[in-house]
């Protein structure tokens, strides 16, 4: 608990001699920051609908996090040194896996607030529909407070990337890489387990059969695509 | 009293210069210790193309480096198998095979077709790379690209699993395809500039040309994505030609009611 203040303040001297010294005991810090803190909002953001909503999103944020960071692994730890950044694939992976615990930690604290917006929301009933103003209102109040949290996460990142790297460029490059493919990742890890809020179609499932067809960018292509040619 | 600070006929000194140590590009092949450890297998070969590509430029010019090229050609092999694995997955069943197959072979033809050209372009550049260290080069620039295609295979499988249109899969494996190529041609690039060579320009027409003559492989040895009951096409065939049928059917399956 003592280290979290130090973890979040991100200070790349110290960040990078935890990273030199307690390597397994740091992937388990932020595997368990992420879960906690991934966890707390996910149980949040799902309470909207019931309580069975609420324990299968508080379990499938966080694993959205950890998936995207083992399944980029590989190629995050390959980007870097192309770009010119100093690290081993267990220095790139922890990094990575940081900059998602940075996120958790402040979704987790974020939760109440969430709360708050949910809690004055009109509830879910049955004339709620998916272009709904309070449903759509939800949906983009989360999605902000994600976004935020990821973007502020990236920047902890920066400095300690510098630290890593022989210019200020290789690490911006590197940081850029690791966004893209992470969003990239992310983005159909998070559709292939989506619902987090509700969905119309049914009770609440933890993934629903149906959620592996299709893939997130292929909807929004197909979305903009049908949307330029109604003109 | 007239105080001259700097007397008339005595011009102001110039600090000396310190020296400025070269970045690593300019720097000479093998001044660091560290690029003339040689390269005993091909886990140290992959770990070199990551972190130390000038160790492997530098030991391509050594006597005996036809093991490296032997063991880069043996690593991109490995590598083409996996992602070709990946690739198949998409339509399961004989693909599992075929796709694997075909991407290594492609890849090998590929590189065998454009060698001679890669050769005499550099050789007209006025470089003075061996045959071997172009061979070399060229092993390298395969084995960089094939191990970006693994890392990105979790992602590709994911998407594989996750959807349908062949359309969309080709287009994400070209992407994914387009920025491993990109790093090996960087690779490429970086060796040939330690060839006393005058101009890129020559190196710069045979990316194009061996840009050009992959895409041409893919719809010649197609279908690697899809299914089909012959192993090679029945049809030539040009590239564009084949891209744009599929974008048409495509859009026409999209238009159609479910």
């Amino acid at each position: 608990m003592q280290a979290l203040p130090v973890f979040l303040r991100a200070d790349p001297s110290t960040v990078r001699q935890w990273i030199a010294d307690w390597p397994s005991q740091f992937v388990w810090f932020c595997v368990v920051s992420i879960l906690l803190g991934a966890g707390c909002y996910g149980l949040v953001i799902g309470s909207w609908r019931d309580e069975l909503q609420a324990v299968y999103t508080g379990i499938k944020l966080p694993m959205v996090l950890l998936l995207t960071s083992v399944g980029n692994g590989l190629l995050n730890g390959m980007l870097a040194p192309l770009l010119g950044l100093n690290v081993t694939l267990r220095q790139s992976f922890l990094l990575v896996l940081i900059s998602f615990a940075v996120t958790a930690v402040l979704l987790g604290s974020l939760s109440p607030v969430a709360l708050f917006v949910i809690w004055n929301t009109p509830p879910l009933t049955g004339l709620t529909r998916l272009w709904s103003v309070e449903y759509g209102f939800l949906q983009l109040t989360l999605a902000t407070f994600v976004a935020g949290a990821g973007i502020a996460a990236n920047m902890r990142l920066l400095p300690l990337l510098r630290k890593f790297s022989r210019d200020a460029r290789s690490a911006r490059n590197v940081l850029l890489a690791w966004l893209a493919t992470n969003l990239f990742l992310g983005s159909q890890v998070a559709w292939v387990l989506r619902p987090f809020i509700w969905d119309p179609a049914g009770p609440s499932q933890f993934i629903g059969r149906q959620y592996f067809k299709g893939s997130f960018f292929e909807t929004v292509f197909n979305a903009a695509w049908r949307l330029i040619h109604s003109f | 009293m007239n105080i001259d600070p700097i007397p008339g006929n005595v011009p102001p000194t110039i600090p000396p210069r310190t020296p400025i140590s070269p970045a690593p590009g300019l720097q000479k092949l093998g001044e660091n210790p560290e690029e003339r450890e040689p390269i005993p297998n091909m886990v140290v070969a992959i770990e070199a193309v990551l972190r130390q590509p000038r160790r492997i430029m530098y030991q391509l010019r050594q006597p005996g480096s036809g093991k490296l090229i032997g063991s880069m050609l043996l690593a991109t092999i490995i590598c083409i198998l996996v992602y070709g694995l990946v690739v198949g997955s998409f339509s399961m069943h004989d693909q599992l095979w075929a796709a694997p197959v075909k991407l290594a072979l492609g890849l090998l033809l590929t590189s065998l077709i454009c060698l001679p050209s890669l050769y005499i372009f550099t050789c007209l550049s006025g470089s003075q790379a061996r045959l071997a260290e172009m061979v070399g080069l060229l092993s390298g620039l395969l084995m960089l690209m094939t191990l970006l295609l693994v890392g990105f295979a979790p992602v590709a499988w994911l998407f594989s699993q996750s959807t349908n249109s062949i359309v969309w899969m080709g287009v994400l494996h070209l992407l994914f395809w387009f920025i491993a190529v990109f790093f090996g041609l960087r690779f490429l690039e970086a060796g040939f500039s330690h060839t006393q060579a005058r101009s890129a320009a020559g190196l710069n027409t045979w990316i194009i040309i061996f840009v050009l003559v992959a895409i041409q492989m893919t719809t010649a040895l197609r279908p690697i994505i899809g299914t089909s009951k012959t192993f090679l096409p029945t049809e030539k065939r040009f590239f564009i030609s084949h891209w744009g049928d599929n974008l048409e059917k495509a859009a026409k399956d999209s238009r159609s009611p479910d």
